[in-house]
């Protein structure tokens, strides 16, 4: 029984379509990546997961079930904007929320401290939200998501606005809780994170889903059309061999061309050796980033 | 029902560990001591409670000095307490013992007669320090005529019975009656005072209660939309559960700060001192009727709770708080309106704009008490009164948690209300 099953979801705000026919399944300790420019309809599809509105048509299951009030129980959610009571000391919030979702006082105090530990950011527990940094609320905010052990857990941006460190740390939480088998829907615009944590992802274009399927064989559906060049001296005539669509020279001296197909790649690595030693040559699968401007950018048209 | 006493425990322990709510409470509760014991504190620093000692040369007309001294020991609470200084011979050194004494301490102002044939009693002069020593003199005064006719009565040698004549006070009472029909209030004049004193104060406790805990709704509501402590909370507790539980800790909270006010001022009222400092000016607390107090009870829960929806409905409107005045501004207007016709009433409880007014449910709350506590309402007047107030409260808390359910997600400007059904009917509440 998969923990989430979205199925041909259909939302309409008036006589805008926000999301259309969209469906995907979670399996347990998996992320799944929903990815889209903003307005794609992401937050409209997290809101229906969280059962906020009502999909018009098409239906979400929980481990087979509806949604329904003790649902409520086993989501986290992370919102995009953050948002905590500014005033209101950090035990005292995460603990208020611990217990709406169903966890006793002392439960949710131990499993906060226990956090907090984790975080390194013990010292907090009796401060004011306000007196915090944006990082370490950040942090918070995420212990607020998780506090209560949620099976399935709704991450919106989760590690926007935070500095590399910080990235790190949450990022090596989040496989954690992947690997405890918490299945989580993951929405950001940093497809370096995507590639790193998602095994399949949807990309949504104005409330339509217009790619599926895991990263793998996204990649192969796209060619490699991207080669890393770099040697000691200047190399001349890399735009006159047949294939080659462009040719950038970086800051650091080494070369990116664009090609039409692979076997132009051998050309250029022959016409580079004839001209002196080789430091780099490599023939690059698209990068999710390419893929995904290609996917949304091509349909702007 | 679990999650709701979670968001009410939540609600009233952050209200009542919150400095602001503290240091409120703490200010009213010293204000409301100070009036409660104002008239006694006016009665306390005019006139001391401490008999004002005042020096007289002994042996001089030691008939009316034995008489005032007779005068002031038959008081309660004497105004005057007589002090001899022993004479030493001469007028002038005599008056130069009486300053010595004041100078000491002894005395703080000495009395001294000056002959006067064509009365036959002595002219007294009373002289001290201070000018306006007001109290004194007067107490001096009212003792020195009742010397004065005592000594006349006794040299006219008047039977008992002829004196307790002359003696006996004069008795005038003033009673109000009432010609409208059978059940009149009857109420004496201190009975009105005392109701009109008390409606009075009530509508205006009913009033500021209803306003400061209902704009408090308001307020932290929308604090907690923009915020987005709200994204987290609609995603761990319904809607419902979530507005009336922050209403209800609320009101919690709020009656709470009112029971302790209303406890220090009843302790402060409650101190023998004020009893009759009050009575002196006219107020009988006990003439209150407890039935009127039922009411007012009943129309703070039923007023509060019919506007604490409206403002959380409002409240769930408005993405910021600066908005969040402008959104509520209908119902403080309704509101004021109530109070100031309730104004009004209370010099006119029977004109026909407060009866009409009455029985609106928005109105109804000061209205209708007002009427209670002031003329007679026949008794279907005030149950009509009352189920138009409930089922409203009833209606709009339903209509008010529609608006929130759908207000809480709806960020950017305010919404119109064509606005918002069209999000209500999205959202499918």
């Amino acid at each position: 029984m998969k923990p989430l099953v979205v199925e041909r979801v259909v939302k309409h705000y008036g006589d805008k379509t926000a999301v259309n026919g969209l469906g995907f399944e979670v399996a347990e300790g998996e992320i799944y990546g929903l990815l889209g420019a903003n307005g794609a309809g992401k937050t409209t599809t997290m809101r229906m997961v969280l059962g906020l509105i009502l999909p018009d048509e098409g239906s979400i299951r929980y481990f087979g079930k509806p949604y329904s009030q003790e649902q409520l129980r086993m989501l986290g959610y992370l919102p995009e904007e953050r948002g905590m009571y500014p005033k209101i000391k950090v035990s005292d919030q995460i603990i208020y929320l611990a217990q709406l979702r169903g966890m006793s006082r002392k439960d949710a105090d131990a499993n906060l401290k226990r956090w907090l530990e984790k975080f390194e950011i013990s010292e907090y527990y009796n401060k004011k939200v306000e007196e915090l940094s944006k990082g370490n609320q950040q942090k918070i905010q995420f212990i607020a998501a998780v506090i209560h052990r949620p099976r399935i857990v709704i991450l919106d941006e989760a590690f926007s606005g935070l500095d590399p460190v910080n990235v790190e740390l949450l990022k090596s939480t989040v496989k954690e809780l992947r690997d405890q088998g918490t299945s989580i829907l993951f929405s950001t615009h940093r497809m370096e994170h995507v590639e790193e944590l998602c095994r399949n992802i949807t990309i949504l274009h104005r409330s339509n889903p217009v790619l599926q399927g895991s990263i793998k064989e996204i990649k192969s559906r796209f060619p490699q059309e991207r080669v890393a060049l770099a040697a000691d001296r200047p190399i001349e005539g890399l735009e006159r061999i047949p294939g080659v669509v462009s040719v950038a020279r970086l800051e650091n001296g080494s070369y990116d061309l664009r090609i039409r197909e692979p076997e132009t790649a051998q050309r250029i690595l022959q016409h580079a050796l004839s001209q002196g030693p080789i430091r780099r040559f490599e023939l690059l699968e698209p990068t999710l980033n390419e893929i995904f401007i290609r996917t949304v950018g091509d349909r702007h048209e | 029902m679990n999650s709701m006493l979670t968001v009410m425990k939540f609600t009233i322990r952050n209200k009542l560990y919150s400095k602001s709510y503290i240091i409120t409470t703490l200010i009213i509760a010293l204000l409301m001591a100070l009036g409660a014991n104002a008239p006694y504190l006016i009665q306390k620093l005019t006139g001391n409670s401490e008999p004002t000692k005042v020096g007289y040369i002994e042996g001089q007309h030691s008939e009316i000095t034995q008489g005032l001294a007779d005068y002031f020991a038959g008081q309660e609470e004497p105004d005057v307490a007589l002090v001899a200084i022993p004479p030493t011979g001469s007028e002038d050194s005599d008056i130069e013992a009486l300053k010595q004494a004041i100078k000491e301490g002894k005395i703080k102002g000495y009395i001294t007669f000056k002959e006067n044939a064509e009365v036959g009693f002595p002219d007294v002069t009373y002289s001290s320090e201070k000018l306006l020593e007001s109290s004194t003199s007067q107490a001096l005064q009212g003792a020195l005529q009742m010397v004065k006719t005592n000594i006349a009565v006794s040299d006219a040698k008047l039977t008992e019975s002829q004196q307790k004549k002359l003696f006996a006070p004069v008795s005038l009472t003033s009673v109000q009656i009432s010609l409208s029909e059978d059940e009149g209030t009857g109420k004496s004049v201190e009975e009105q005072a005392t109701a009109i004193g008390l409606t009075y104060v009530i509508i205006i406790l009913l009033f500021m209660a209803i306003m400061i805990t209902g704009t408090m709704i308001a307020t932290e509501i929308t604090a907690e939309k923009s915020s987005r402590v709200m994204e987290i909370l609609v995603t761990s507790v319904a809607p419902l559960k979530q507005m009336f539980g922050k209403i209800i800790g609320t009101f919690i909270a709020g009656l709470t700060q009112l029971v302790v006010l209303g406890a220090v001022l009843a302790a402060n009222l409650s101190l023998p001192q004020n009893k009759d400092a009050f009575a002196s000016f006219g107020i009988r607390l006990d003439s209150i009727d407890p039935l009127l107090l039922v009411f007012a009870v009943f129309f703070y829960l039923a007023g509060y709770f019919l506007f604490a929806t409206l403002f959380a409905a409002l409240g769930s409107m408005a993405s910021r708080t600066e908005d969040m005045n402008q959104v509520v501004m209908p119902v403080s207007m309704l509101m004021l309106i109530g109070f100031y016709i309730a104004i009004y009433g209370l010099s006119n409880p029977d004109s026909p704009l407060v009866v009409v007014c009455s029985f609106v449910p928005f109105f109804a709350p000061f209205l209708m008490f007002l009427r209670i506590g002031l003329s007679d309402p026949l008794w279907w007047e005030t149950t009509l009164s009352i189920v138009l107030l409930l089922a409203t409260t009833g209606l709009l808390g339903w209509l008010s948690a529609k608006i929130y359910r759908t207000g809480i997600l709806m960020y950017g400007k305010r919404p119109t209300i064509k606005e918002l059904l069209k999000a209500m009917k999205a959202y499918k509440v």
